[in-house]
């Protein structure tokens, strides 16, 4: 479970072009970039990414022999055909958008970003196991397990992982513009967000109950879950795009701090009866309702800090960044609100 | 399920006799008598075949000391690696019992011999050497699941999902299998004295051949294909169980070797060779497997004797009759010499010697 399936499925943010975002907006909208805010359109920058994105996982994943476990794979990983399947790409898009506000091309960008989807969607399919999460759907549409069986969806997890690095190495465009070492500070940074120490840790401790426990725990157990594989993919994106080690620093925390706001607001809708009830809903429970809100509007704030560091340099490049912030805010209250009064 | 029956004895047969037998004799005592069946075997094969055999071999070369040292080395290793008690503890103590749980080591043996063959440093290679091993024990917890090959022993010891439970097990071989990459990708893993303008491009290189040859093109491929053909109950065709073999058993030698000899600096046409080196010793290591299976008892073998039988699972002997299987045995070590005759002949005794324990091991 990590970012893409905290993200609502499409249709996404109305909230962009509706008035409640004005309201978030012009914070930065006033100082630093006052027309671009207003024009920067989410909706359409995150949808010419997903596009490209799932043209990328499309074309990495081409059903050879054999057969049965590259069909358990792409379907892992691929949108169902149309409906409520589609999923958001978040690890994705926030690594291209990190690597594009350095000024960078996608190009340097996409294949990590595929990567990510695939190190993501590995995670999801093992999380999904009757041993784990006992997940019957995902998505909208059984999951991996249910519609292959145990046994291939295990090695579909075991089959993502590998094909990951391999996609980054052949189609990464390296030695130039990215040098090899770059991509191989990429590639560890990958294993490490999604190893023993980053997102495996945080379903272990997820397992081992911490969720149930304090605000500490439950704040750790969202960062190790959610809040690794974001950092990664800002960072990521950020070393793609050559960033210098402030530039990345800033990117990470940025990374790190709205994929807990995502994580935390969905939950909070969870919990307000819209949405889907997660396994770890009870992460409301052990904050309660006034300390999650309070939590939300410090990450927010940390959040927009960060992202301001960029908006001398880069200008309206750096919107996208806001943007996110606000989307990840908005649409839960805007969701809650409807719930209260319904 | 009843086709695990089948994945149980093969996934056995990939681990048991390169590592400790599951009875867990000391390590000293196992490696000698592996030596002695080395050195009485290959005196055979000299009588045999003078022609062959004495040229390519040696004598002095002390494969019981190579292997001893090196797996040490490996081992210090796996174990720095993973900390114990970083947090989350008991993850990491997973992960330490799957992979510390002893061994012979022969994939990261096959890597440090692989980069010293072609005039590499073995410590350069040591982080793939790791990563080799820790990929190897990966597929092992996973292999053990219920959903698997339902496995309660492994080298005499409970699997790791009996000890920590199946939702760890799959964690732990997650994590083990992220911790290789990580160990293969991260500059810190090097010695300092490696090539700084080649040794980037080279890892690159390295990580790509390690993804490839452990994905649904490499071994993951061979488990689905093995899987696949456990229910069915006609015959498997020959070409299927190459199949099978090579990608299940012989991919992660390929992938052992062939890092090591890009990490050491060895040209294409010399990392083709060693490739082809190790896919012969990979399917030879298969092929020996079944004719102990048939020939020895389960006393011999420390594992249950004439199980491949038994389960009607389709093997050499089964398809090719007792004689003519030997005969492929023998082929596929002389084919294994082969790829080694360019190379310098007291570098590539480690490979050598590693080839002839694969081919005359007793159990």
């Amino acid at each position: 479970m990590a970012l893409s399936s905290i993200f609502l499925p499409l249709p996404l943010p109305k909230l962009v072009s509706s008035s409640r975002s004005h309201r978030l907006l012009p914070v930065r909208a006033s100082s630093d970039a006052p027309a671009a805010s207003a024009s920067f359109d989410l909706r359409r920058y995150w949808t010419s990414l997903i596009a490209d994105v799932e043209s990328e996982l499309d074309a990495a994943m081409p059903m050879r022999p054999p057969e049965s476990i590259h069909a358990a794979m792409r379907y892992a990983v691929l949108p169902g055909a149309g409906k409520e399947g589609a999923a958001k790409r978040a690890p994705p898009v926030l690594c291209v958008a990190a690597c594009e506000l350095l000024g960078a091309p996608r190009s340097a960008a996409l294949p990590a970003a595929a990567a990510l989807e695939m190190l993501h969607a590995a995670s999801l399919v093992h999380d999904d196991l009757p041993c784990f999460d006992a997940a019957p759907t995902r998505r909208g549409r059984p999951s991996t397990h249910a519609a292959f069986g145990t046994d291939m969806a295990v090695l579909a997890g075991d089959a993502l992982f590998p094909l990951a690095y391999t996609h980054i190495i052949a189609h990464t465009p390296s030695p130039d513009p990215v040098p090899h070492a770059v991509l191989l500070r990429v590639m560890a940074e990958l294993a490490r967000a999604v190893g023993s120490t980053g997102m495996a840790a945080g379903q272990f401790l997820d397992l081992a109950g911490a969720t149930a426990l304090g605000e500490a725990e439950v704040m750790q157990v969202l960062t190790k879950k959610f809040g690794e594989m974001a950092e990664c993919s800002a960072a990521c994106g950020a070393m793609l795009g050559g960033a210098g080690p402030d530039e990345e620093a800033a990117l990470r925390r940025y990374g790190r701090t709205i994929g807990v706001l995502y994580e935390l607001v969905d939950d909070i809708r969870s919990a307000s009866g819209n949405g889907k009830m997660r396994s770890n809903a009870s992460v409301l429970r052990a904050l309660g309702m006034d300390r999650a809100l309070g939590i939300v509007e410090e990450l927010k704030a940390q959040a927009k800090t960060e992202a301001d560091r960029f908006a001398d340099k880069y200008g309206d490049r750096v919107l996208p960044l806001y943007s996110f912030v606000d989307y990840a805010v908005e649409r839960g209250f805007e969701l809650q609100d409807a719930a209260a009064a319904p | 399920m009843a086709m695990a029956f089948h994945t149980l004895a093969a996934s056995r047969v990939r681990v048991g006799p390169l590592l400790p037998a599951a009875a867990a004799a000391p390590m000293s005592s196992s490696v000698a008598a592996h030596r002695y069946h080395h050195r009485r075997r290959f005196s055979a094969i000299v009588a045999a075949a003078p022609a062959a055999a004495p040229a390519a071999a040696p004598a002095e070369f002390d494969f019981d000391s190579y292997m001893t040292e090196r797996s040490e080395t490996v081992n210090r290793a796996l174990d720095a690696a993973i900390p114990e008690g970083e947090p989350p503890a008991a993850l990491h103590e997973a992960m330490r019992y799957s992979l510390l749980a002893g061994g012979k080591r022969v994939r990261p043996a096959l890597c440090l011999a692989a980069c010293g063959v072609v005039g590499g440093r073995e410590e350069w290679a040591l982080a793939p050497a790791a990563a080799v091993e820790m990929v190897h024990t990966m597929s092992l917890v996973h292999d053990d699941l219920p959903c698997m090959d339902d496995d309660d022993l492994r080298r005499g010891k409970p699997t790791c999902h009996i000890v920590y439970g199946e939702a760890i097990a799959v964690l732990t071989g997650d994590a083990l299998l992220s911790q290789a990459f990580h160990h293969v990708a991260n500059a810190g893993s090097y010695p300092p004295d490696v090539d700084s303008e080649k040794h980037p491009a080279r890892v690159v290189r390295a990580t790509f051949e390690l993804a490839r040859c452990i994905g649904s093109e490499g071994l993951v491929a061979g488990q689905v294909v093995d899987l696949a053909m456990t229910g069915a109950s006609e015959v498997v065709p020959l070409e299927r169980l190459e199949y099978i073999h090579l990608h299940k058993t012989a991919a992660l030698l390929e992938a052992s070797v062939v890092m090591g000899a890009i990490i050491g600096g060895g040209t294409d046409e010399q990392i083709e060779r060693l490739r082809k080196y190790a896919r012969s010793i990979g399917l030879l290591f298969q092929v020996v497997d079944d004719i102990l299976d048939v020939t020895k008892s389960s006393e011999e073998l420390g594992k249950t004797a004439g199980k491949d039988l038994a389960s009607d699972k389709t093997t050499y002997p089964k398809l090719l009759g007792l004689e003519k299987s030997r005969e492929f045995a023998e082929k596929l070590l002389s084919d294994a010499k082969e790829q080694l005759a360019g190379f310098d002949k007291e570098k590539a005794a480690p490979l050598l010697h590693l080839a002839y324990y694969i081919a005359h091991r007793q159990n």
